[in-house]
């Protein structure tokens, strides 16, 4: 029974689907307010939600069904698992076994892999080309991304996520490995196609990216699952870098903080080339990355 | 067999809802003079910010409720109109900026050009003005979700 609650209700499922639904808002809001604009009203992603599985879903010629409408279910559910595994709100994961690290990280890249195919499976020349530019860039932030947040793996002596946040309690691994925590934040943002890393939607170029033919329903899955995505890559970060597991209240704060600071280096930048992305992440946050476990090493 | 009407309404109430609280928009040129456009972009900079009631300009016509249309339809744009108000899913709505929008304006009897958009594909607002400000075209999308609101969106 308990079981089932943590997997459908609180931590996991629709806890998650409506933390996420608040983050989007509060990032929008936040980008909103650094344009000097009023920003959208606080209920927007639900509506925006319900009008998309609400609205007609069209399934273009030329697309195998069963991977059109699979790929947003997928998605959605490799992220609300890769939920299960990582300390939300501050509390203890609801599974743990040791190396649910790589699995998270790993689930978390299943979601842009999704998304390509969902765009390679289509006919349409703009959604090809955003699932190449959204698997080039996989390619590039993945691996500096997966060595940041190893560090403090390293740190703890461990891989398994809660055993990682038990340390990171009494070690703000902040501290230590800063330049660890810029290139996962940063990282982070690579993965979620935010602002200055969207070359794979941007949409004056390619209409919309890989997403381009989805509407209603599997377009609401996969913003629902970008969301998440969201939540549980805020929660990593902040668990491995900022103190660990706290009392919900504390860890909020500091998650929030982390979306500021997120939604700010958004509006501040514009949009990459997708060569400038892959140039950025091999030759800065490859390097700062490996300056870091270095320092790590000869620490010791 | 009660209850299922009623969770039939609430579902359509939910649904109208959603849909005149984030309408999605996609802006074509069917062949205005720029003018429309100019102001189209000018409606959604930060002065004047759309996001306030939930509008987004989107790319894909997948995405989008909405179908901003400016300017009058050449003989060359009708094809491209039609292809995009059939890519938009149902239900869609379709908004008509500016008087060439509208009668054809100063384009009319033109030989390359067919006319107002309702000539070609169904409208369910229009904006007029040469071109509209910006202040008319937020007022002509919230009279448009008004109408949604209040037809419960049938379509
Ligand atoms: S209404 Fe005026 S500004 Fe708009 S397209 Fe026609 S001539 Fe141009």
């Amino acid at each position: 029974m308990q079981a089932v609650i943590a997997l459908l209700i609180f931590p996991g499922g629709l806890c998650v689907l409506l933390l996420g639904l608040a983050y989007e808002w509060l990032d929008r809001k936040l980008m909103a307010q650094m344009q000097n604009r009023v920003g959208p009203r606080w209920y927007q992603p639900v509506a925006d939600l319900v009008k998309l599985l609400a609205k007609q879903e069209t399934m273009p010629n030329g697309v195998n069904p069963l991977l059109f409408i699979g790929l947003p279910l997928v998605g959605l559910a490799s992220v609300l698992t890769a939920a299960l595994y990582v300390p939300l709100v501050g509390l203890a994961p609801s599974y743990s076994f040791r190396g649910d690290l790589i699995v998270t990280i790993y689930l978390l890249g299943l979601l842009t892999f999704c998304m390509s195919l969902a765009g390679s499976n289509t006919l349409d020349r703009f959604s090809l080309m955003g699932a190449l530019r959204a698997l080039t860039q996989l390619f590039s932030y993945e691996v500096p991304f997966l060595l940041a947040l190893l560090g403090p793996a390293l740190a703890a002596g461990s891989w398994q996520i809660a055993e990682i946040s038990a340390y990171a309690e009494t070690h703000w691994l902040i501290l230590t490995q800063p330049l660890g925590f810029v290139v996962a934040l940063i990282g982070l943002m690579g993965k979620l196609e935010l602002s200055p890393f969207d070359a794979p939607e941007a949409e004056t170029e390619i209409v919309a990216g890989a997403l381009t033919e989805y509407s209603g329903r599997g377009l609401a899955l996969f913003h629902l699952s970008r969301d998440v995505a969201l939540v549980v890559g805020l929660t990593l970060v902040a668990a491995f870098y900022l103190g660990g597991m706290a009392n919900p209240l504390w860890f909020f704060g500091k998650t929030l903080l982390l979306l500021l600071v997120v939604s700010g280096l958004q509006a501040l930048f514009a949009r990459l080339r997708i060569d400038q992305t892959v140039g950025l992440w091999w030759r800065y946050g490859m390097l700062l990355v490996l300056l870091q476990w270095l320092l790590m090493i000869v620490w010791r | 067999m009660r209850l299922e009407e009623l969770w039939e309404q609430l579902e359509a109430r939910l649904a109208t809802w959603g849909r005149t609280h984030s309408p999605w928009a996609v802006h074509f040129n069917s062949g205005s003079c720029n003018g429309c456009d100019i102001e189209i972009l000018a409606t959604i900079t930060p002065r004047y910010d759309l996001e306030r009631f939930g509008v987004k300009i989107q790319g894909s016509p997948r995405h989008a409720d909405i179908l901003v249309c400016t300017g009058p339809v050449t003989r060359q744009a009708r094809e491209r109109l039609l292809r995009i108000y059939e890519q938009m899913p149902s239900p869609k709505f379709v908004l008509a900026v500016g008087t060439c929008a509208i009668s054809g304006g100063v384009f009319q009897g033109c030989y390359n050009v067919v006319g107002r958009v309702d000539a070609v594909i169904p409208v369910d607002m229009y904006v007029p003005g040469c071109p509209p400000r910006p202040e008319a075209i937020i007022d002509g999308i919230l009279k448009l979700l008004e109408k949604a609101q209040a037809e419960g969106v049938a379509t």
